[in-house]
């Protein structure tokens, strides 16, 4: 991929984010939650990068980062041509309408004493020079598109279903025209009946509208059929990434090969050929994260490399990077 | 023309008149304003519908009785031209009717003219069962007061009184005007509001504003018979708080004028002073902080008796010796000294003033002798048990010693189980809340008449001069149990035949010197019989401005007696 | 929200006699007297006399019964009367409700203090409401700053140092330190019939009024900055906060309108939940500074045993809790679409 002619539309080069610790009388910084600790990836125009990992392993920090959501401590950021890492202030905010979140849970990610069309109309307010009549029928329009009666646009966020709140987010997303969505487990607090119809909505407004999505999940089968590239995340850090198909029928990464053991198979008879791999023990604390590999910890082939070097990210196929002592 | 003309002399005399008083230097409202601060704020300007001495003292500001006492405790003509006596033909021969001729020309403030008729009202309306007037000890033993004339009243008694001049004499019993408290006579009277809080009167001010609890403000009467008074144009009269900032107002940052009873500790006072604002005046009345010994037992296995002369002797207290032991241990001088500064001395009595009532038989006790206190415990056979405290046939000197709360008197009693413990004494402290213990709440087991204790500790005084009605308190009848709903005065429930015959005695006398005679050895019996062990002979400290010129304390009279003399000085 | 209003209100009519009663109750048998007062020159028998006259003979029972017909039916009654200028009934004779102290009627004593009590009291509260809101902000906004620091140990001192003792120190400082002549000079004791009739008058009102009022701003400040602070951190990192940032909102925008709305909520309600604490007035501080507030009428009230007059301020204090608790509860309704009542 590295090797492609084509500018992909969101560069990310070595990106570092930690959280200090606080802690004591006078709150003096003890320490560091290294979420995010040296993550290079690309994204290209209209593609979908699906991204998984545990939680607490810092997907949706990543997803922040790269919206320049968080003052990243270090790495580059570029989108669409520009870098943006150490943008701050206006410039930032004259580059948000190009990105945009979709949260996880679309009660919190809604301001609950605004109307739902003040909560879609607001950045138009802050980035376009619109009257008050197209700003309402963009509005309307948005809302069409994403599935909900214009009625509701009086209506506060509270008044709806989870599935109905999530369309209201993704028209708020919408609403300046983004090139690059960042999806941070969109579905996950959804019922599953319902997440079905927000995932076709994210598939058709992609078709629609060419966008770019950056899709973080827990759920390895949603992004099977949603993504077109996965990375799989550990501790801060990227362990695999390969197109879709790849990933899903050749894991190189033990880590990886761990995942995807655990996803029930539709058909039981066929999922027998399988191992489940059980990872022992609970995630190490990224804020003492253990030395060499982060997972020798907990991998079930680990050698003695492991525990002393960490291992390099390095392309093992045509389109598959990983970072493992064990793959040749 | 000859219109002009008149206008003209009008306004030529008008003028000269002004000028004439311009020129005096003496005019009334000459000084301004004067500022007075009591931490107790005022509630109402009537004196008979209050006991409380802010309330008695603001009124007499506007209210005046006909006579008063001065700072010597010598009855002053006020209202009345002089002092009725039975060498002067004012008092029958038989002590049964008093006659005040009043001074003429004197008015109200309204300008209506003060008549008899109005001191006749003023005791009709104190007189009437219903009005809940405070101050019907002054009216004690009168059957009627009738207008001789319009400038003469005669008082009768039911009986030959000695003391006559308990009615309209002194702060507590001043006139009111029949005109404005016609409709407030018996049950009426609480509802007066209007006329509670704006009395007329004859003093030198005159109501301007009254917020009750809080403030009066008032101006210079300019009906006052003393054209040159008051010398302040205005007056306020500011309440409540607490003592220390109100010495604090008028001694360390002069924003008052009078403040009035300072009740704090003596340094602390002493500090305040050194500002150089003003000066602290003290007097000394009758008041005396004191002991009562329960000659009862009041153990609660009595329960009804408890207390009561039914319940028996006290087991120990009922020993003379181990009364005379508790009070020589105690060193007088030094609780005056820590707990009252310049507002208190020693005393051995319980009338230590005025001078011709106090006696010095007794003065033992001025001097703390805990080794003699011992060796009389020693004598009467009271031995020291295992941990120190005396015993005698199982009974042990184990005191339960009440008082009310008070920092003071916290002090006090600090002190002196300390030096009880030195003669072998145990002592339990209690202190009550004032208003429990003082109250008469029938339900409450801690008011100081159940006195279930052995020893209480408070102050008491006498109103006026003459102590015949206080000297009566410790006779057999004043004993308060459950029969008179624990009504009386006796506390230590004292009872003694030879004493009850010296209060008939005084009661029948009227000659000062005899009078005097009989409470000293009224005064003395009570000392040496150990039914109250005095402590201290308290005084009224107050603090003036130094600009404040003619301040006169008077214990004996309402503070405020001499306002009218007040000017403002450099 | 009009019906729950109203069922909530008709709700409190037991309530508040509940109330009334166990407040006659307590004060019956707390072992107080109003002539334990007095001086002791008064004798025991007129003592009795003046319990007679005052009604404490009476059955406790009858003299509730009193109280409430004084204090339910014949006090609004007059109120009206005198609103109108109209007689209902018998309105020369009516009983009102006296205090034992002044013999006035007590719901006059409580009219009379409303204003000093509103000024300083009051004003406090919005000096205090003034302050700490943006304290509170700012410290939440930059929490573990230098800012964020200091003003937890102000809020820490203003919180755990009494009334009592600031307002002394204040009194030492500024009426004994400072010389009278100095214009930073303040009057220790308040002057409750000053005027305000010019601007030389209004400076002499806020004059006195400075001290009292920023004792108790302090105080009340102390509280309240902690909670402003506590509910903005609660909001600030909510998501609705990162969208709003993700939208592009200018920082000043994301904080005022997002977070400070939001965080606005429960400050509100405790803000209204206080109120009843400025009708009530500060006992201490107005005694203190010889304020002549509702907090002082209650304490000489107590201090005199004078029980219709406690009696009353009490209920009417009781009154305005339970008034203002709905009123904070229907706040938080309006403020707060996600509550719904009915």
């Amino acid at each position: 991929m590295l090797d492609s002619a084509e500018e992909p539309l969101v560069r990310v080069r070595d990106l570092k984010m930690h959280f200090p610790i606080y802690k004591g009388l006078m709150k003096r910084q003890v320490g560091a939650v290294k979420a995010v600790d040296g993550i290079s990836f690309d994204i290209f125009e209209g593609e979908t990068l699906g991204l998984v990992g545990e939680s607490g392993c810092g997907k949706s920090t990543v997803g922040r980062c790269v919206l320049r959501l968080y003052d990243i401590l270090s790495g580059s950021v570029v989108l669409d041509g520009q870098e943006i890492a150490d943008l701050n202030g206006p410039d930032l905010r004259a580059k948000r309408p190009e990105m945009q979140m979709i949260f996880q849970d679309p009660q919190a990610c809604l301001n609950p004493r605004m109307t739902v069309g003040s909560i879609i109309s607001e950045p138009l307010f802050e980035h376009k020079k619109m009257t008050k009549e197209e700003r309402r029928s963009k509005v309307a329009e948005l809302m069409d598109a994403v599935g909900l009666a214009r009625r509701f646009a009086d209506r506060y966020p509270h008044e709806f279903s989870g599935g109905q709140r999530q369309r209201i987010g993704i028209a708020r997303a919408l609403a300046l025209n983004p090139k690059f969505i960042v999806c941070d487990e969109p579905i996950a607090a959804l019922d599953v009946s319902i997440q079905a119809q927000v995932v076709n909505l994210l598939e058709d407004l992609q078709d629609k509208l060419g966008l770019t999505y950056l899709f973080i999940s827990h759920d390895l089968s949603m992004v099977r059929h949603l993504a077109d590239r996965v990375a799989v995340m550990y501790l801060g850090r990227f362990v695999e990434l390969a197109p879709s198909e790849t990933l899903y029928t050749n894991p190189q990464h033990p880590y990886t090969q761990a995942l995807l053991s655990a996803v029930p198979h539709p058909d039981p008879a066929q999922a027998g050929g399988v191992d489940r791999i059980i990872l022992k023990g609970d995630v190490p604390s990224p804020a003492a994260p253990p030395t060499g590999c982060t997972f020798h910890t907990r991998c079930p082939r680990a050698i003695d490399i492991c525990k002393k070097d960490a291992p390099e990210w390095r392309q093992i196929g045509d389109g598959h990077f990983g970072a493992c002592h064990l793959i040749d | 023309m000859k219109l002009t003309h008149f206008v003209a002399t009008t306004w030529s005399v008008a003028l000269m008149s002004t000028s004439a008083l311009a020129g005096s230097h003496l005019a009334q409202g000459r000084d301004g304003n004067v500022n007075i601060i009591y931490w107790q704020a005022v509630s109402i300007l009537n004196p008979f519908l209050s006991g409380g001495t802010k309330d008695i003292d603001a009124s007499n500001l506007i209210l005046e009785p006909l006579a008063r006492y001065d700072q010597d405790g010598n009855m002053v003509p006020w209202l009345a031209t002089e002092i009725p006596t039975v060498e002067n033909g004012g008092v029958s021969e038989d002590l049964t009717s008093i006659t005040w001729n009043i001074k003429p020309g004197i008015k109200w403030s309204d300008g209506t003219d003060f008549t008899a008729a109005d001191v006749v009202f003023t005791a009709e309306y104190c007189m009437n069962e219903d009005g809940g007037c405070k101050q019907t000890t002054s009216f004690s033993d009168v059957e009627s007061v009738v207008a001789d004339d319009d400038l003469t009243v005669t008082v009768t008694f039911t009986k030959p009184k000695p003391f006559h001049y308990g009615a309209f004499v002194g702060g507590t019993s001043p006139i009111l005007q029949a005109a404005q408290f016609k409709d407030c006579v018996g049950a009426a009277a609480p509802n007066c509001t209007e006329q509670n809080f704006n009395p007329i009167g004859t003093g030198p001010f005159m109501v301007n504003e009254f917020r009750a609890n809080d403030v009066v403000t008032m101006v210079a009467n300019p009906n006052y018979r003393d054209p040159s008074k008051p010398a302040f144009a205005s007056l306020t009269f500011k309440g409540g708080g607490d003592a220390a900032s109100a010495g604090r107002a008028v001694l360390e940052t002069g924003e008052f004028d009078y403040a009035w009873n300072l009740q704090i500790d003596p340094t602390v006072l002493a500090d305040m002073a050194e500002a150089g604002n003003g000066t602290v005046v003290s007097s000394f009345g009758t008041a005396v902080e004191r002991m009562m010994v329960n000659m009862t037992n009041p153990s609660a296995d009595l329960g009804d008796k408890r207390s009561t002369l039914e319940g028996g002797p006290h087991p120990f207290l009922s020993d003379p010796a181990v009364r005379r032991a508790l009070s020589i241990a105690i060193d007088r001088n030094l609780l005056a000294e820590v707990g009252y500064g310049a507002a208190g001395t020693a005393t051995c009595n319980v009338v230590p003033a005025p001078t011709i009532y106090a006696s010095t038989a007794n003065d033992e006790c001025l001097v703390q002798n805990i080794e003699l206190a011992n060796q009389v415990l020693d004598d009467a056979g009271w031995a020291r048990g295992a941990d120190g405290i005396r015993e005698k046939d199982g009974v042990r000197l184990s005191i339960l010693y009440q008082t009310s709360t008070n920092a003071v008197r916290q002090d006090t009693q600090a002190l002196v189980k300390q030096w009880w413990t030195e003669i072998g004494v145990e002592t339990e402290l209690k202190n009550i809340d004032a208003a429990v213990f003082f109250g008469g709440d029938q339900s409450s087991p801690d008011t100081f008449q159940k006195f279930f204790a052995d020893i209480e500790m408070y102050t008491n005084l006498f109103d006026g001069t003459d102590p015949e009605a206080y000297m009566n308190s410790w006779t057999c009848a004043e004993i308060p149990s459950p029969e008179n709903n624990w009504l009386g005065s006796n506390m230590p429930r004292y009872c003694n035949a030879d004493y009850d015959a010296l209060a008939t005695e005084l009661s029948e006398t009227a000659a000062i010197e005899d009078r005097a005679r009989i409470v000293m050895k009224m005064n003395d019996m009570l000392m040496a019989e150990g039914a109250m062990i005095p402590l201290v002979h308290r005084g009224r400290v107050s603090a003036h401005a130094n600009s404040l010129n003619g301040v006169i304390l008077n214990t004996w009279d309402s503070e405020m007696w001499n306002a009218a003399d007040w000017t403002r000085g450099e | 929200m009009l019906n729950y209003t109203i069922r909530r209100l008709m709700f409190t009519i037991p309530t508040l006699l509940f109330i009334s009663f166990v407040i006659f109750l307590i004060l019956d048998l707390a072992p107080n007297d109003p002539t334990g007062n007095l001086p002791m020159t008064i004798p025991p028998e007129v003592r009795e006399k003046i319990r007679i006259s005052l009604g404490l003979d009476a059955p406790m029972y009858v003299r509730y019964l009193l109280w409430c017909k004084q204090f339910f039916i014949n006090e609004p009654l007059n109120l009206i009367g005198e609103w109108f200028n109209i007689c209902i009934g018998a309105c020369e004779d009516r009983l009102r409700v006296r205090s034992w102290a002044t013999r006035s009627p007590v719901v006059d004593l409580i009219a009379e203090r409303m204003p000093q009590t509103l000024w300083v009291v009051g004003m406090s509260y919005v000096v205090s409401i003034v302050i700490a809101l943006p304290i509170g902000v700012i410290s939440a906004y930059k929490q573990y700053s230098w800012f964020d620091q200091i003003g937890t140990f102000v809020s820490m001192i203003g919180f755990s140092i009494p009334t009592f003792f600031t307002g002394v120190m204040l009194i030492v400082i500024f009426s004994v330190w400072v010389p009278n002549d100095s214009i930073f000079w303040l009057p220790s004791i308040y002057d409750t019939t000053h005027k305000v009739t010019d601007w030389s008058s209004f400076w002499f009102q806020m004059r006195q009024m400075v001290m009292p009022v920023m004792v108790l701003a302090l105080y009340n400040a102390a509280q309240l900055s902690r909670f402003m602070r506590a509910s903005m951190l609660d909001n600030l990192s909510q998501d609705y906060v990162r969208t709003a940032r993700a939208k592009g909102l200018k920082e000043k925008t994301v904080l005022l309108v997002h977070v400070l709305r939001n965080s606005m909520i429960p400050v509100v309600t405790v803000i209204a939940l206080s109120v009843p604490q400025v009708f009530g007035g500060a006992i201490i501080t107005e005694q203190i500074f010889r304020v002549n507030g509702l907090g002082q009428l209650l304490i000489i009230g107590i201090q005199g045993a004078d029980i219709p007059l406690v009696q009353t301020l009490t209920f009417v204090f009781a009154v305005l809790i339970v008034l203002f608790n709905l009123v904070a509860d229907i706040l938080y309704g309006l403020l707060d679409p996600r509550i719904r009542y009915d």
